[in-house]
């Protein structure tokens, strides 16, 4: 792709040139919940900015995101393989987070969990059980979504899928316990 | 405007944002401190018409000379910096008297910003009165950097809005004024309905599409018209987003690029040391605060954006 076509997407996601695909990932998610939600910082401009063009930024957003995905996958990355098949954001998120398939991606990615333990100052043990499903040794779900939500940025996963999909399964357990 | 044309090497930076009680004295104060501790040579101006209390940041209780001189009996500018306890850093005192900034005639508001760019400084940094006068407006848009201090609260943001919208309005009609189209902003602005136009945005793109002349000069002139974010109080991750929500919606609704450079975590220390009358910069130091001013002014040096906490 020419590269001031990929500066404009940049541009759009307001992140530098130079972003990472983590970045990409983050700066995508925390506008399109800008602009979809209620935000009260666009609660003042009322019909100055009215629905219809709130629909066009999340349009734009979502063209930034595809692009930047698709320009992406041929950098080298660790975690370039999610996106080998999957061009699509929803496709390239849509990957099992099951603690066993998280720990699979990060195997594949090459990354060990001392890297996530001291990027986050988080216990390797905590990771361990995260990965093996043993919500027993969880923290509670407030506490616990902090490290899936640390946990799956790292790798560039959508911390919000793994987040919800994992704390489904987390409060399955909870009830029956 | 051609009288106030920039003749020396020093730097204006201007505080201000709208609402009142948002911090803009305090980050003042600590901005030019820490400045000055960096081998700036500094004077603050209190511009706070009405409000003034910068001088109380510095211990200095009854200040011996005012604005006021300025104004009423027109004594120099240069003739009422007042010294600090500290090296390099100087203040102009606000007006504690009777001045409204209403009185202020034109020609009074253009000696006060001539003698202000000629003040003897590598920096000079402005607090700014609350409020979207034009007076204010003005002073905000002589300066070098453009500082808009606000706390994560919806009349905050209301009211920053409100002040971006009107400097930047404000510096549109300026600048067409001085290029011979003097009231084709306000005139199209005041008829917007008819022009299908609904926002300040759409008007500028509409002026620019229509005139291209007026586009050139538009182009030229707003391109130095940059807003520096600062939030104040922060309390949580959610509010250090608020500056990049901000930030984002400024940018994609009023086309005005902002740099959202620094956020101030809300602490109990600043008001302890309003009370001491010590800068809180030297007496505070080893806070959150203290660290968080030194990273927003450096990073409005170095042109860069605050780094976000990761996730949400």
């Amino acid at each position: 792709m020419v590269k001031d076509e990929l500066k404009k997407y940049f541009e759009m996601l307001e992140l530098p040139p130079d972003a990472s695909l983590r970045d990409i990932h983050n700066s995508y998610l925390r506008l399109k919940k800008l602009y979809a939600g209620d935000s009260i910082v666009l609660a003042p401009l009322g019909e100055e900015f009215p629905k219809k063009k709130r629909k066009k930024v999340l349009d734009e957003i979502e063209e930034a995101y595809l692009k930047l995905l698709a320009a992406k996958k041929d950098e080298p990355s660790r975690t370039a393989f999610l996106f080998e098949d999957a061009l699509s954001p929803e496709k390239a998120v849509d990957l099992p987070t099951t603690g066993p398939s998280l720990r699979k991606i990060r195997e594949k990615a090459g990354v060990d969990l001392s890297e996530i333990s001291k990027e986050f100052k988080v216990r390797i043990e905590l990771l361990k059980s995260l990965e093996e499903e043993r919500f027993e040794a969880l923290p509670e779900a407030i506490y616990l979504k902090v490290h899936l939500k640390n946990y799956a940025v790292f790798l560039g996963l959508n911390p919000a899928k793994v987040i919800d999909e994992y704390l489904q399964r987390y409060q399955v357990w909870k009830e029956k316990k | 405007m051609a009288q106030t044309t920039k003749i020396r090497e020093g730097e204006i930076w201007a505080v201000g944002g709208g609402k009142g009680g948002t911090g803009k004295t305090f980050i003042t104060s600590c901005v030019g401190t820490y400045l000055a501790k960096k081998g700036k040579n500094v004077v603050l101006v209190d511009m706070d018409i009405g409000g003034a209390n910068l001088h109380s940041f510095f211990g200095i209780s009854r200040p011996q000379k005012s604005l006021t001189s300025f104004f009423e009996k027109g004594a120099s500018l240069s003739d009422l910096v007042v010294k600090t306890d500290l090296d390099n850093i100087a203040l102009i005192t606000g007006d504690i008297h009777s001045i409204a900034s209403d009185k202020i005639t034109f020609s009074q508001k253009l000696k006060l910003f001539r003698q202000i760019m000629k003040l003897n400084a590598q920096n000079v940094v402005i607090d700014l009165s609350a409020g979207s006068h034009n007076n204010t407006l003005d002073t905000f848009l002589i300066a070098d950097r453009m500082i808009v201090v606000l706390v994560p609260e919806v009349i905050a943001i209301e009211n920053v809005y409100h002040f971006i919208k009107n400097s930047l309005f404000r510096k549109v009609k300026k600048t067409l004024k001085e290029y011979g189209f003097k009231e084709i902003a306000q005139h199209i602005w005041d008829r917007r309905q008819n022009y299908g136009i609904n926002n300040l945005k759409e008007l500028i793109d509409y002026l620019k599409d229509s005139f291209s002349y007026i586009g050139t000069i538009l182009d030229h002139e707003l391109a130095s018209f940059k807003i520096h974010l600062v939030l104040n109080m922060v309390r949580n991750n959610n509010d250090i987003l608020l500056g990049a929500s901000i930030k984002s919606v400024m940018m994609k609704y009023l086309g005005v690029p902002i740099q959202y450079s620094g956020f101030i975590e809300y602490n109990d220390a600043v008001w302890k040391s309003v009370r001491e009358g010590r800068p809180f910069m030297l007496n505070y130091l080893a806070t959150g605060c203290a660290k968080q001013i030194e990273i927003f002014v450096e990073n409005m040096i170095k042109g860069k954006d605050v780094s976000l906490p990761v996730g949400f």
